[in-house]
């Protein structure tokens, strides 16, 4: 007789290592208490093999070092390979560079997941429950504490100290003061711009305010103050430092926490309906410090003279040679790392449980994240010192050797005047270029864009426009160096004519091209294009190196407000030929 | 009255998947290479391992994707098989995998497969009347 067997159960019975058992062999016994009550089942943890911990890292892993990797070394490849092949010079120091580089990705990486699995939760928990439980006075204040600690948590601004280092004191000596004296003061200032713009912007998601009035009253006092201290030739050294400040503070850190805060906020106030409302803090915050280093300054120049200053860090030079441990590296990354993080971390615990009374959830995660962020900082902050930073003066100081004599350059100029200056300027312009569209925020940001326009700013435009922003600012700023062109005089006609653009312009593309400039300065750029420029500036002898990153937050702005109106016109021609054709075909009927 | 035909398909199976955010085109793509004709992918965050592994459940997203696919009895086993290992079903967190004995389906059927199931009947009366064994 014939028998027959399903060709499913034929391959089931094939397929060899094949194990049942029953999931009631994996159900555990309920347990009862002494009132023969059933106690809830609490599972016990898992105890895995070294094996499995592998597969369950691995993956885990490389896909947040290749996340940082593919942010880094673009860049550091593209400034080796132009320093070998177009100025002919070896890399000094590659070794530690390399180790450098890599302290900058493991830090950022581990910076990055501390402050998803630490930070964040707080932020979003703050954001919920803060408005619905204490005063508008309170909300703000709180808004603005967290604006001055996330400045001091924010990665890149350890490169600001860093820089402070490389500043010559006779030349500027009031720069060298801010950077060095009052480095403490000069954070805080930008952090307490940041807040009072956090609390500005968070005011505006409320009652919906328009941002163009808001950039208009804001950069009036700064325009006029560029203006005042551009007058004074001490003073003016400090322009491109303060305009700098304001591309530094917009990073990782601030841009998420503050914006989740003030989103929920936002949205407890049920005034969330704007598309646009998440957009301007960050504009703000950009130019609410600006304003807030040049009064620094005034004040420090009202305190200290010149002179003073030179005599103090001569002096200072002199006992310089035996520094505590706490002030030579590493210990002075170490503290930097955990003066970063944990104030910040206090006072989200500080409101998280005496204003709001909330428990907080997954306390040994959260721990966790913390000593992650800290750690992060700390090795960041080493790669900031030893990689990046290094890596950027050594370019910036050999660039030069393009179209002059320098004597770290053998045989410079390596070509004419004309062509070295070009050659310089190009490579200004191809990092511009290349780093702002390898930014992953940017990427964000076009996707953001291209939805909230319905189509009419596509995401490419949006970076090309941004890209290209950034990399004619970088080479103008290069530019400033090369000619020793005061500050003020690029940046007082770029304000203005973004200005004038911004009152031409619609809200929408006004909040999407002020805000796209702080997006393109992240952890990696920022440190590496102000070593960049510092390095530029001493090797010729200029003033001082700052500016270039001024440069390349104006250069966006215009770029994306021209962009903005000429859609905006394309739309329009294309909306009036419509008609055109329109009518013609009614004539043709009749 | 209708002229459009009905047509069922019996002897389906449903595979449901469900693994970790990102990871859900990996595993459909060797279901399609194993035979499977489709797969929807929907989302949503779950719990389980991940809160007993400690500090290592971090490493597990919570967001999930979870992934249906309806497939032959014929080739369910094969399938199921394939994509358990593409999915690293066996490390820790990973997700799990389950089979659905389905009653009937319907969908579109190509008329091929019409036409070749309604000549074997022909050819064989009284045989299997379904058309559940696809190519």
């Amino acid at each position: 007789m014939t028998h027959q067997i399903s060709f499913g159960e034929f391959s089931r019975e094939l397929n060899v290592h094949l194990d049942q058992i029953s999931y009631n062999e994996m159900i555990p016994e309920p347990e009862y208490d002494a009132q023969d009550q059933e106690l809830p089942h609490r599972p016990q943890a898992l105890v895995v093999g070294t094996g499995d911990v592998y597969r369950l890292l691995q993956p885990y892993l490389s896909i947040r070092f290749f996340d940082q990797f593919k942010a880094v070394m673009p860049l550091a490849v593209y400034l080796v390979l132009f320093q070998i092949f177009i100025l002919r010079q070896s890399v000094d120091d590659a070794v530690v560079i390399a180790a450098g580089l890599g302290a900058v990705i493991v830090g950022l990486m581990l910076f990055m997941e501390g402050l998803k699995v630490g930070l964040m939760p707080f932020g979003e928990a703050l954001g919920i429950s803060l408005p619905a439980k204490a005063r508008l006075a309170v909300v703000l204040l709180v808004v603005f504490l967290l604006g001055i600690g996330v400045t001091f948590a924010e990665p890149a601004i350890g490169a600001l100290q860093t820089a402070g280092s490389l500043v010559n004191v006779a030349k500027a000596p009031y720069l060298y003061s801010l950077l060095n004296e009052w480095a403490g003061s000069l954070v805080l200032v930008v952090g307490v711009g940041v807040g009072l713009a956090s609390a500005l912007g968070t005011l505006r998601f409320i009652y919906g305010w328009s941002l163009k009035p808001l950039i208009f009253a804001t950069l009036a006092p700064v325009l006029s103050l560029t203006f005042y201290m551009s007058m004074d030739e001490e003073l003016s050294k400090i322009l491109g430092l303060a305009f700098d400040c304001g591309a530094v503070t917009t990073g990782p850190v601030t841009v998420p926490l503050v914006l989740s805060l003030g989103i929920g906020i936002a949205h407890a106030a049920g005034k969330a309906g704007s598309s646009l409302s998440g957009f301007g803090i960050v504009t703000l915050a950009s130019l609410f410090p600006i304003a807030g280093v040049m009064l620094l300054a005034l004040f420090v120049a009202s305190q200290q003279t010149p002179e003073m200053i030179i005599a103090a860090a001569q002096q200072l030079q002199a006992v310089n040679a035996d520094l505590p441990w706490y002030e030579s590296t590493p210990g002075v990354e170490i503290v930097g790392g955990i003066r970063a993080i944990v104030p910040l971390v206090l006072f989200l615990l500080f409101v998280m449980i005496v204003l709001l009374r909330e428990k907080i959830a997954h306390p040994r995660i959260i721990f966790f994240g913390i000593v992650l962020c800290v750690l992060g900082m700390i090795v960041f902050n080493l790669g900031l010192s030893y990689g990046l930073s290094k890596l950027g003066g050594q370019s910036g100081s050999l660039v030069p050797g393009a179209f002059t004599q320098i004597d770290t350059v053998k045989d410079s100029p390596l070509y004419y005047l004309l062509a070295g200056i070009f050659i310089a300027l190009g490579f200004a312009w191809l990092l511009g270029f290349g780093a702002t569209l390898a930014e992953p925020a940017l990427n964000a940001l076009g996707i953001t864009v291209e939805n909230l326009t319905n189509g009419s700013f596509k995401k490419q435009t949006l970076m090309y426009a941004v890209s290209l922003g950034v990399a004619f600012g970088i080479s103008m700023g290069v530019a400033k160096i090369v000619f020793d062109i005061p500050i003020s005089y690029l940046l007082v006609p770029g304000y203005v004519l973004a200005l004038i653009l911004t009152v031409a312009s619609s809200e929408e593309f006004v909040n999407i091209a002020w805000d796209s400039a702080g997006v393109t300065t992240g952890p990696v750029t920022v440190p590496l294009v102000l070593a960049m420029g510092l390095g530029f500036g001493n090797a010729l002898d200029a003033v001082e190196g700052f500016g270039i990153l001024s440069m390349a937050s104006i250069g966006p702005i215009v770029a994306v407000l021209t962009t903005g109106l000429y859609i905006r016109w394309k739309i329009a021609r294309r909306y009036a030929s419509d008609e055109i054709n329109l009518e013609s075909a009614k004539g043709l009927a009749k | 009255m209708t002229t459009r035909e009905f047509t069922i398909l019996t002897d389906v199976s449903m595979i449901t998947c469900v693994v970790q955010r990102n990871k859900a085109d990996m595993v459909v793509q060797a279901a399609q290479d194993a035979g499977a004709q489709g797969a929807t992918i929907y989302y949503g965050y779950g719990s389980g391992v991940r809160e007993r592994l400690g500090i290592l459940g971090l490493a597990i997203d919570v967001e999930k994707e979870i992934i249906t696919t309806l497939v032959a009895d014929d080739q369910v086993d094969r399938i199921f098989e394939r994509m358990y290992f593409a999915g690293e079903m066996d490390v820790p967190g990973a997700g799990i995998i389950y089979i659905t004995k389905l009653d009937k389906a319907a969908t579109y059927i190509p008329q091929d497969v019409i036409d070749r199931v309604a000549e074997r009947q022909e050819s064989a009366p009284g045989s299997n009347i379904d058309i559940g064994s696809l190519p």
